[in-house]
């Protein structure tokens, strides 16, 4: 259920390598714009190159052929300043070039431009050559001053701030993640209860509460649907009964008559045997419906097992038991306090189910066993019948989901709907069931924790 | 069956004809002959100020109200026992919370034979026989006079021993558990008066057992509870 998380992390990660990613695509096309302008610019025909040239090819009073079929080539003009001012020699300078520069006019172009054209100069123990470029091939800073203070410190700026935008980049990363998940958390706690079919109830604001009021709608049309079943379920069976019973009653009066045709009384007692079938199926569809959807509040009270289990036994004993069965039951001494939180009702229905499977199970008698014990933290009531039992198929069957809950097309009948009744009961009452292999016959264990 | 609990008056509503002549005709196959009968609310309140039946057996839905109402309505009239009838779960929470004071209540669909049971349980609980006496295998017992007649002696009851004696007579034949009993004489949460229960039901069969070490009327269930066995 976390993965949301990490689908988050994921995308998060995935926008700042992104960023990264476009930083260097940027100075990759900064190199490719910019590479033939600094080999041209910046290369063999840089003011630094031409300088040198120039003044290995010249002297105080002239410059010889080479240096001036560079500076042409290169659309330069050149001169030479001695130290008195006055220019020695020049190349190609524009017409209004002066003749003689004061100190002032020095100290004004040296640092930039001498008539629009930027200008480069290099002195010598004569005086200087001054480089004349074309206008607006290079753009020269006059004023350009930096303090020491500044420039040491610049490392360190630079350092401190890549460090704080990542830190920076990581706190959003963080931030967003938090929120997201405080936002998300609620609508996929939503989900996951909607996929196991509970109903649930998403309560946030901002730019997801629609996807939290259809999931809340949902929920509801879930819940309704639950209901509207179990109340199906609930008018079904009750409408079933009344007829049942007409029916139960008018076979019973078959069976009593005076009639001497055996064939008809025989009759008469499958019409009922099955009419008690089609009695304990409708009243255990309703009740497992009834606990299926939540239906059914829980009469929890503190009950001593023990009791309960003597009083069920009782009550079986005193309806009677066809003679082929023999009902026993057995109280450790140390479950005899004991009692826990339940409903008592269900309980016992759920030891009626168990019994009432032994002797289904069993037509031709057994012993039934009820056991009342603890273990560890649990108390143990199993009930054993040491009659034909189940084969090793049959167990896996009933391993298998009910027909209630399977959507396979395998409609029938599984395994009765008693059994699944007992596992909703215990299940109801957070308890869980074993089924041990038996040498013989076939055990069933409820355990319920006992109140700590 | 007692001719004294067969001659009481009982009274059945419910809106199913086939039904109610059904009941019908299962009490008075069980020799019950004074039965009225009464298919809506009106008419049942009607007959009830009319015949006064000594027994009720309501359905839980009519067609002009439900049965809890008419159980007032009627007990209003005449206190009598009331059996429910209904179409609900017997698991329904509705049915023992709004119980109300009724007797005892039968789930459809019944067995003929629980119906009869249950109906003469309900009267023989609601009225006794007079006077209260019960023949046992080698004694008789008054309840009224709290005293056990063993051929000529005449041995007296304590109010414990009445009540225990009592209590497995209201069951008589079947068992009771050593909880009911428990809490029948000290009631309720018992636990752990299991030996004086012993002790006296010991005093018990000296009481009304010939030979209190072999008891033919009350019987020990091992580990269960106790029956008594009646001469009635």
């Amino acid at each position: 259920m976390k993965s949301y998380l990490k689908y988050i992390s994921k995308h998060i990660i995935l926008v700042i390598f992104l960023i990264v990613a476009l930083i260097v695509l940027n100075i990759f096309v900064f190199i490719a714009t910019f590479n033939g302008v600094v080999s041209k610019d910046y290369g063999d025909f840089s003011p630094k190159n031409m300088l040198s040239i120039v003044s290995e090819n010249c002297s105080k009073a002239s410059i010889n052929d080479v240096g001036i079929q560079q500076l042409s080539a290169n659309n330069i003009w050149a001169a030479f300043i001695d130290k008195e001012g006055k220019s020695t020699w020049t190349v190609n300078v524009p017409s209004d070039f002066p003749k003689k520069f004061s100190l002032n006019d020095v100290a004004i172009f040296s640092k930039g431009y001498l008539l629009d054209y930027p200008v480069f100069i290099e002195t010598n123990k004569d005086g200087m050559i001054i480089l004349g470029y074309p206008k607006d091939s290079y753009f020269k800073l006059t004023n350009n001053f930096f303090s020491t203070m500044a420039l040491k410190k610049l490392p360190m700026f630079l350092l401190i701030t890549l460090l704080v935008d990542c830190l920076f980049i990581f706190m959003i990363y963080y931030r967003s993640k938090k929120k997201i998940k405080r936002n998300i958390e609620p609508i996929m706690n939503g989900i996951e209860s909607l996929s196991k079919g509970e109903s649930t109830s998403v309560d946030v604001s901002g730019d997801l509460k629609d996807i939290a009021d259809g999931i809340n709608q949902a929920s509801y049309i879930i819940t309704h649907q639950n209901v509207a079943r179990a109340n199906w379920i609930a008018g079904v069976s009750h409408d079933i009964r009344t007829p049942l019973s007409i029916i139960l009653g008018y076979s019973d009066r078959i069976k009593t008559a005076a009639i001497d045709d055996s064939h008809i009384r025989n009759y008469s007692e499958i019409i009922e045997s099955n009419c008690i079938q089609i009695k304990h199926l409708v009243s255990d569809l309703n009740l497992v419906s009834m606990l299926e959807y939540d239906m059914q509040p829980l009469q929890i009270e503190e009950v001593r097992l023990s009791k309960l289990v003597r009083s069920f036994v009782a009550d079986t004993l005193n309806r009677g038991l066809a003679e082929q069965y023999a009902l026993n039951f057995e109280i450790s001494n140390d479950a005899e306090p004991l009692s826990i939180e339940c409903d008592s009702r269900l309980i016992n229905r759920a030891l009626s189910n168990l019994v009432n499977n032994c002797v289904k199970h069993n037509p031709d008698g057994c012993n039934i066993d009820i056991t009342l014990s603890t273990q560890d933290e649990y108390i143990k009531l199993s009930v054993y019948d040491d009659g034909v039992g189940l084969s090793e198929e049959q167990r896996k069957e009933l391993e298998k989901p009910h027909y209630m809950n399977a959507l396979d097309d395998r409609l029938d009948l599984r395994h009765g709907l008693g059994t699944i009744l007992v596992k909703q009961i215990v299940q109801a009452h957070h308890g869980r069931i074993e089924t041990p292999v038996t040498e013989k016959g076939f055990k069933i264990e409820l355990c319920f924790l006992l109140n700590s | 069956m007692d001719t004294y609990i067969l001659s009481k008056k009982i009274l059945i509503v419910d809106d199913e004809p086939e039904l109610l002549e059904l009941v019908k005709s299962i009490l008075e196959e069980a020799g019950f002959s004074a039965i009225v009968t009464a298919n809506t609310m009106q008419s049942a309140i009607e007959t009830c100020s009319k015949s006064f039946p000594d027994l009720a057996i309501l359905d839980v839905m009519l067609p002009d109200g439900d049965g809890f109402t008419l159980y007032n309505q009627i007990q209003s009239i005449n206190s009598i026992p009331i059996i429910f009838l209904t179409a609900k779960d017997a698991s329904d929470s509705k049915l023992t919370g709004l119980g109300l004071g009724a007797d005892d209540y039968i789930v459809k669909p019944f067995l003929p034979q629980e119906l009869v049971l249950r109906v003469s349980a309900v009267l023989r609980r609601c009225y006794k026989e007079e006077p209260s006496v019960l023949k046992l295998a080698s004694c008789e017992i008054d309840f009224d006079r709290a005293e056990v007649i063993k051929g000529s002696e005449i041995i007296p009851l304590t109010a414990k021993e009445h009540m225990l004696l009592k209590t497995l007579a209201d069951n008589s034949g079947k068992i009771v558990t050593l909880d009911n009993l428990c809490e029948a004489l000290w009631g309720e949460n018992p636990y752990g008066y299991e030996n004086s229960l012993n002790a006296h039901v010991r005093r018990v069969r000296e009481k009304i057992e010939l030979n209190p070490s072999k008891p033919e009327s009350l019987i020990t269930i091992k580990g269960l509870g106790y029956r008594l066995s009646t001469r009635n």
